[in-house]
């Protein structure tokens, strides 16, 4: 009789317990039937377009949770480089990042292959030019979908040119000088109070690099060209790489018409600090937002410029993941790319879309889209060691923008130029990607 | 029999706070060591060993050594400001420890330590602004040139050093007034009678006595001074454009090795050189004072 009392106490345990974990299995599998997926992103102002894109896929997907985490993008590198490689993340996730950064996930099979669905969508070339498709492949094989692009042209301030007698922008890179001269303003001691022509002086990261190399791209210089076979050597040892570091150092320190601890980029422009500078097509927006009375207008560079595209990629079990990939499509569908270009201002990579509707209330967008012909592009080398190069040319180029001696000293600017080319050449042939 | 079963219930008593001291102290430094001697790649498969290699190019790689005498400086730099004024602002509160504002001095002091450091570092960036902030309103009142504090390449570690000696002020001061409230009373009567006056007695006492604070508070002020980051990030960071001029300090180094170049074997090789660094001045330091201190 003991025995049996016991048993059934025992039951009874077992039983509350057999009804805690059922309860807790229904309300998992409760919770795993909603879909939930995760963005990251590297661009905050991009939180509102996923947003809005998860908003749309409301209709078909009712239970659809999505989580936007976009964070500043350096801090977003480093999360995809942890998350990536130690498995960090938690169901599916969506990440955006440029192609040539992925380059270094796909070369060890860290960012899956898309399904054939979306592989089919990204290499239809009535969705997406040859450029863009390639980007987002790895040795053929499609891994991304593109969306945006990072394009510069100069922003110039209309009401500043017109006090300093300046009909357009300028033309050429001697017209960037000339033109910055006469637009900055001063005091009565002669210091400059508004910058000619903000240009990236300081600073950590590679953002100097990549400044300095739209501009030398003016003068036909690059960063990196390839070589043929996977290899790539320097080509900024020469006559384009001075011309392009001379024009800095003029401004710094011979017509004074910037300095490094002046107020720059987009915040100063837009606060009317700066006459004119250099920069993507999401400033539009950004100038829409802080400060929508700012008379200002844009023109294409003088040769070309960079084209940095940013893809998605997704990352979890394959079936799960289907839910990731759809999301991609999504953001590329015609409604959603015209929106991201209205409201954030990124351009879009996807062809054959109506943009006019915002391209002829904004007519700053003509100069990212209307382009001279023969305008170059160049876009940054998918190789692992890119960042490695760009913060290390970085690094050397503020040693540089604080040396006054070489602005007047061609020999010391060649002398700067070679040690610069032989570091580089050092990461690549370390890199085994340096070209004989 | 007893004290062998003592001993061993001791050890048994001890042994988990032992293995979680093992594996999250002494693991991390051993695989530290370890991934040195690797090509340690954060996203290849293949992560071969190259013995010394990450070492030897270390010798020549012009960041690092920046970022290693930048470093030096700043931690340097931190402990001879610090621990001169911990001392004498802790002798001060000491003396004046009846005082009704005693409280007040000791928060006052010991606040920046415990403030978060990325507001703290931003309020500083306001002070070091060029144009608006009030260090060069100050200079200029007083007909002095304004400089560009965080722009030039000398005055911006001056101004990572004055950040992290503000910081690192409070937490020594407070030590210090406990090596001071444990200082004994009779000796310092014993001198006032011999005649010693108060600036002597400080002289003469108490900083010998208070050698074993100073060792403590020394080594704790140039180990945090070594490990200098998050000060330099905050000055020379900003959302867009002219942020500041980016003064490299060794964890940044490694930061952006392991994470940006993905290359932590290399970044290894770089907290190795500052763990024996660190060790090393720590023994002279120990080694300095202990032996004054028996003399």
């Amino acid at each position: 009789m003991k025995n049996a009392s016991v048993t059934v106490r025992l039951s009874t345990r077992a039983l509350l317990m057999s009804a805690a974990f059922a309860g807790s299995l229904i309300c998992g599998m409760a919770s795993a039937s909603a879909e939930t997926l995760t963005v990251w992103s590297g661009y905050p102002e991009m939180a509102p377009f996923y947003e809005h894109v998860a908003q749309g896929m409301k209709a078909a997907h009712p239970k659809l949770e999505v989580k936007v985490e976009a964070i500043a993008l350096r801090e977003h590198e480093k999360r995809v480089a942890l998350g990536l490689t130690g498995g960090g993340q938690d169901g599916v996730t969506v990440i955006e990042l440029s192609g040539s950064t992925a380059t270094r996930y796909l070369e060890n099979d860290l960012l899956p292959e898309a399904p054939d669905d979306v592989s089919a969508f990204v290499k239809d070339a009535k969705n997406f030019d040859k450029f863009f498709s390639d980007t987002a492949s790895y040795d053929g094989t499609v891994h991304g979908v593109p969306l945006f692009r990072g394009q510069g042209a100069l922003y110039y301030n209309t009401d500043m040119f017109k006090a300093a007698g300046l009909a357009g922008p300028p033309k050429t890179m001697e017209e960037y000088s000339t033109y910055a001269e006469k637009l900055t303003k001063r005091d009565a001691s002669g210091k400059a109070t508004v910058s000619g022509w903000s240009m990236r002086l300081s600073g950590g990261g590679q953002g100097i690099a990549e400044k300095f190399w739209i501009n030398m791209h003016q003068f036909g210089g690059a960063i990196l060209i390839p070589a043929g076979d996977g290899k790539w050597k320097t080509n900024f040892a020469n006559e384009a790489g001075r011309k392009a570091l001379k024009q800095y150092l003029a401004n710094i320190f011979t017509t004074k018409t910037v300095t490094p601890e002046m107020p720059a980029d987009a915040d100063a422009f837009e606060r009317g600090q700066t006459a004119m500078f250099i920069r993507e097509s999401w400033v539009i927006g950004d100038i829409a937002k802080k400060a929508p009375d700012l008379k200002y207008a844009t023109a294409p560079l003088p040769k070309g410029s960079i084209a940095l595209p940013t893809n998605l990629y997704v990352v979890g079990d394959e079936d799960d993941a289907k839910i990731g990939w759809e999301f991609a499509k999504a953001a590329n569908a015609p409604e959603n790319l015209v929106w991201l270009l209205q409201n954030v201002g990124w351009l879009p990579n996807r062809s054959g879309i109506d943009y006019s509707s915002v391209t002829s209330k904004q007519p700053a967008f003509a100069a990212f889209v209307d382009y001279p012909k023969g305008y170059e592009f160049f876009t940054l080398p998918s190789i692992g060691p890119i960042e490695e190069i760009l913060t290390r040319v970085a690094a050397q180029l503020v040693v540089a923008f604080a040396d006054a001696s070489m602005a007047s000293d061609d020999a010391k600017i060649d002398a700067f130029l070679k040690k610069t080319s032989d570091e580089v050449n050092t990461i690549l042939a370390r890199e085994n990607l340096l070209a004989k | 029999m007893l004290k062998r079963k003592r001993f061993i219930f001791a050890i048994l008593a001890i042994l988990p706070t032992l293995a979680i001291f093992a594996y999250v102290r002494l693991y991390p430094i051993a695989d530290t060591l370890r991934l040195s001697l690797y090509q340690w790649n954060i996203l290849s498969k293949n992560k071969p060993f190259v013995g010394l290699a990450n070492f030897r190019e270390l010798m020549g790689d012009h960041l690092f050594i920046s970022a290693l005498v930048n470093t030096t400086i700043i931690a340097f730099g931190v402990l001879i400001l610090t621990i001169p004024m911990a001392l004498v602002i802790a002798a001060l509160i000491f003396h004046r420890t009846r005082s009704k504002m005693a409280g007040f001095y000791e928060t006052a002091v010991f606040i920046p330590h415990v403030v978060s450091l990325v507001p703290a570092a931003m309020a500083w960036k306001w002070i070091f602004d060029a144009r608006l902030g009030p260090l060069n309103a100050l200079l200029d009142f007083f007909g002095l040139p304004m400089q560009n504090w965080l722009f030039d390449p000398v005055l911006s570690v001056i101004c990572i050093i004055i950040l992290c000696s503000w910081q690192a002020l409070g937490y020594a001061v407070l030590i210090y007034i406990v090596g001071f409230k444990n200082l004994p009373v009779s000796l310092y009567e014993a001198a006032k009678l011999d005649g010693a006056s108060g600036p002597q007695s400080f002289w003469h006492l108490s900083i010998p006595m208070l050698k074993p604070i100073t060792l403590y508070v020394s080594v704790v002020t140039l180990v945090s001074g070594f490990n200098v980051y998050a000060q330099a990030f905050v000055l020379a960071s900003d959302a867009q454009g002219a942020p500041g001029r980016q003064v490299r300090v060794l964890v940044l180094d490694m930061l952006e090795n392991s994470f940006r170049n993905y290359r932590v074997g290399y970044a290894a090789s770089e907290a190795v050189v500052l763990l024996v660094i660190v060790l090393v001045l720590t023994l002279i330091q120990f080694s300095m004072l202990r032996e004054r201190g028996k003399a």
